[in-house]
């Protein structure tokens, strides 16, 4: 029982100290890609301390419910991952999380709030089945939808799931919001959309849009390490490698369309996830 | 437990007959409001009785199967007349044929059959519960929609008699259908059901009406031939027209698979599985609660229950494999055009047949865990799905439109039923509500099959899509706070309400719905998959944490409830647009002090998705898909 609270408690400081750190280092490595200096370490702590210094602005006062929706179920999944509890489980409330979002830039009636609303549904359904595809592909080398399972494994899961590693890494590029795939909103309000879907939350809300996304930020490289799970330095390096190759890509990629990237994610996605799972299921 | 039974089947015909002669409305309004309040008393006492077996003494010398024949027969000439009124051949030939089958089967074939009539185990007992309760709320939200639908309508005489007696009639037939054991008096329920469902969509009696509700019948009359020659092959096969006997025979000995494959035909009509879908989705030109009925608890629910119930008899058959695959290709194929519509009751449609479509694939995956998600599926689809409709129903009565760009920001308009149908749209997709655990408990049963779970995984984003999108549109506006609440009958917000709340609170109940009703006498060969602790449902690969979900979800609502209280005083702007901000909020200053009006509409990618582009493909492949089950079992 006692073990059980510090995992909770673990998995629910994670997001607010680790996200923060991971987006820290995001910066700071972006920056030196392009030849800058980039900001502390510590500056996305000081954004979001500010932003909740802000005064409390509304279009909408539903989009309130939304933010706090999409906060705890952000949080209760990376709680839950922690927990090493069932894969379905943790996606199905990080979907939640999702939705919320977008509904809550739904109830703006700005153009550029609903665009990106729209942007952000695509990329679910663009990314939603890899997902489910990867945790079927975990069950077929572990035999449980548990986490548990895959710590009991005596061997690293990404020598039998290479294929489905590929598209996880995929999927991570999506959700991290990175070019190609920056198209509902991106970190950087200059698209072509202002900041798409999160245009019109702002101040405290805002912050907390950036917390629940450094849960998600977690959840996702947490999601990484199960393919390392019997060694943490190898896990360790997995995760490193895997986020430095997405701010690689980020770097020097362009943002897509949509119709381009739901026409190469399930392409590629798919096609992928099918021949990994083929082949497990053929031994 | 005869006398219940006999309540539940025999006093909705009575019932019917009596609103049918009623002149007065006040008076058929109170004979629907007993007959429902006995409907809903009766199925829950029904509970302390499962399960049970018999057959009623003879009256005047006629047992059950029996008294039905003549009834039966009759029912098949009404069919063939209605054939001939509408001039239509696809009536008149299956039909026909069925009724020279019938008399041959009935005359020349059958020799005192020895059959138990009547018989409930766990799975009836829960049709029952849908049947009764949700069927009746619907009719009694039914009374002031067709007051409000006939005043719209400027009708000189008004058809309500005719509609009540039909939809209570509609009840009783589910009932009988789901109690009976005795296949001919399945078949003739079975019928009853099609009747019915083709005069409720035919109502309103226009054009479209028509020619739908002929649609409705023909479809479903190739589904009775299917049934009849279905029950003659069994009948030449084992001697028995006996559900029970029927499914205890184990697969591959004796009993022929092409006649299972017929009847799981007749169950997909029923069940409006592609290509059979349009006579459904044509179905919503029906007044609303009609369409109610027909998604929720009657009609589409006899195509999954006829399929529950035949699964032992199909356990571990390539025919079952092919019925998985079937269905989960409908899940996904009915998701899909449902992404493609902004007409919202034909979101729904879609929507029911993609529902539909993962209960047959649970059905054809045939595994305990499977079973149990389809039972869940059923249960708590009935009651979200009557929820649904009858919101899209109120709203538009109010708004004149159904479609959903006409939806937007329907929360200032009609608060409390805007945010009804999005708490409909949350149990739709979102845990902890029971349609998720049910979809959750599927995708793990599905696991072991590649395409089943690739085809499920595709179908559930879709799902989250277009309904993310429709809650979104109906939140749509500027809003600071504070609403007026609008004004609806009593009986439309009892409705509503109820069907809310019940579906609420049967969530949080599931484990103990589960230990109560699926650990002893569920169907035949069902094994409790699941262990129970603390409320949550586990096996060896799977970890369904029920009621801590719902505890944890209530905390995050309240949380989240509070949070709207705080931004109710926070300082209220209007949207960004890109130019000076103007007092209204869809209008902004541009360039040339120009005043703009800014416009959004939601993507429908109906290039994509739209019917136009993807229903040939999919009755195409589905046709494939069906002649390749038929196939196989030859």
């Amino acid at each position: 029982m006692i073990n059980k609270s510090v995992l909770i408690l673990a998995g629910l400081a994670s997001g607010p100290v680790l996200g923060g750190v991971i987006s820290g280092f995001d910066r700071i490595l972006t920056a030196r890609f392009q030849s800058r200096i980039g900001p502390p370490l510590l500056q996305p702590f000081y954004d979001v301390i500010k932003l909740l210094g802000k005064e409390k602005v509304v279009v909408n006062v539903w989009q309130a419910f939304c933010v706090n929706a999409y906060l705890t179920a952000a949080s209760i999944a990376t709680a839950l991952f922690f927990l090493r509890s069932d894969l379905l489980l943790i996606l199905f409330i990080q979907a939640v999380g999702a939705v919320f979002l977008v509904v809550g830039a739904f109830s703006s009636t700005s153009p550029y709030s609903q665009a990106g609303a729209h942007r952000e549904l695509l990329q679910m359904l663009c990314y939603e089945p890899l997902l489910i595809l990867i945790s079927v592909g975990i069950y077929f080398q572990t035999g449980s939808f548990k986490i548990e399972s895959v710590d009991a494994m005596n061997q690293p899961l990404l020598l039998k799931l290479p294929f489905l590693f590929v598209v996880l890494s995929f999927v991570l590029t999506i959700k991290l919001r990175k070019s190609p795939f920056d198209l509902s909103t991106s970190h950087h309000a200059h698209q072509e959309l202002v900041k798409g879907l999160l245009t019109d939350y702002s101040g405290p809300l805002l912050a907390l849009t950036e917390i629940a996304h450094w849960y998600e930020t977690v959840l996702l490289l947490g999601f990484c390490s199960l393919f390392w799970t019997t060694n943490p330095i190898g896990a360790l390096l997995l995760v490193g490698i895997t986020y430095l190759g997405e701010i690689w890509i980020d770097n020097v990629s362009a943002r897509m369309n949509w119709r381009w990237m739901l026409g190469y994610g399930w392409g590629m996605g798919m096609a992928l996830s099918l021949v990994n799972l083929v082949w497990l299921y053929a031994r | 437990m005869q006398a219940l039974t006999s309540i539940l089947i025999l006093l909705p015909f009575m019932a019917a007959v009596c609103c049918f002669l009623a002149e007065s409305g006040r008076f058929r309004s109170y004979i629907v409001l007993a007959t429902g309040g006995i409907l809903i008393a009766s199925s829950l006492l029904l509970i302390f009785y499962v399960p049970f077996a018999f057959s009623p003494q003879a009256v005047f010398g006629l047992n059950v199967h029996e008294s039905v024949q003549i009834p039966d027969f009759l029912l098949m000439a009404l069919i063939l007349y209605y054939g001939f009124r509408h001039r239509s051949l696809a009536v008149i030939i299956p039909t026909a044929i069925q009724i020279v089958l019938m008399i041959w089967f009935e005359g020349f074939m059958i020799e005192d059959p020895v059959v138990q009539a009547f018989y409930g185990d766990n799975l009836s007992l829960i049709l029952v519960l849908i049947i009764s309760i949700v069927g009746s709320i619907i009719c009694f939200q039914a009374i002031p929609y067709m007051k409000t639908h006939e005043a719209h309508r400027h009708l000189s005489e008004s058809r309500q008699p005719r509609f009540f007696g039909i939809m209570l009639f509609f009840l009783g037939a589910m009932n009988g259908l789901v109690l009976s054991n005795d296949t001919t008096v399945i078949h003739f329920f079975f019928e009853a059901t099609t009747l019915c469902s083709f005069l409720l969509i035919g109502h309103d009696g226009d054009e479209t009406a028509v020619r739908n509700s002929v649609r409705a019948l023909w479809m479903n009359s190739l589904g009775g031939l299917a049934f009849t020659v279905a029950l003659m092959m069994i009948y030449r096969n084992l001697g028995s027209i006996d559900m029970q006997q029927i499914i205890q025979t184990p697969p591959g000995a004796g009993l022929s698979f092409l006649a299972l494959a017929l009847l799981c035909l007749a169950a997909f009509t029923k069940s409006a599985q592609f290509p059979m879908q349009s006579w459904l989705t044509g179905a919503m030109v029906a007044p609303t609660p009609v369409s109610a009925l027909l998604h929720s608890s009657t009609m589409v629910k006899v195509g999954v229950y006829l399929a529950l119930r035949l699964a032992p008899a199909m356990q571990g058959s390539f025919l079952s494999h092919c019925i998985a695959v079937f269905g989960a290709f409908s899940f996904l194929a009915a998701a899909g055009l449902a992404v493609g519509q902004s007409n919202g009751k034909k979101v729904l449609a879609y929507s029911t047949i993609s529902n539909l479509g993962l209960i047959f694939a649970c059905v054809g995956l045939d595994t305990p865990e499977s079973i149990t998600a389809a039972i869940l599926l059923i249960i708590f689809h009935a009651v979200t799905k009557a929820m649904l409709f009858l919101c899209v129903g109120t709203i538009e009565q109010h708004i004149d439109s159904r479609d959903i760009e006409d939806m937007r920001g329907l929360y200032s308009k009609m608060p409390l039923t805007a945010l009804i149908t999005v708490m409909g749209v949350v149990m739709m997709i979102m845990p902890p509500f029971g349609l998720l655990l049910g979809k959750w408990m599927a995708m793990e049963a599905a696991a072991v099959n590649i395409f089943v779970i690739f085809l499920m995984a595709v179908g559930s984003a879709l799902t989250a899509m277009y309904w993310a999108r429709w809650a979104g549109t109906l939140m749509s506006d500027p809003f600071a706070g504070k609403f007026t609440l609008e004004k609806q009958p009593v009986l439309t917000w009892a409705a509503l309400l109820s069907l809310c709340a019940g579906a609420g609170l049967l969530s949080i109940t599931v484990p103990w719905l589960y230990a109560k009703l699926f650990t002893s006498s569920m169907t035949l060969n069902y094994t409790p998959p699941y262990s129970l602790h603390d409320g949550v449902l586990e096996n060896a690969y799977g970890v369904f944490a029920a009621l801590p979900l719902c505890l944890i979800a209530v905390l995050g609502f309240l949380q989240s409830i509070l949070s709207v209280r705080w931004a109710t005083k926070a300082r209220i702007s209007t949207p960004y647009l890109s130019g000076i901000q103007t007092a209204e909020p869809r209008v902004f200053t541009g360039p040339m002090n120009q005043r703009v009006q800014a416009e959004a509409g939601n993507y429908y990618l109906s290039n994509i998705f739209g019917e136009r582009t993807l229903t040939v493909w999919i009755n195409l492949a589905a046709g494939v898909l069906l002649i390749l089950i038929i196939g196989s079992t030859l």
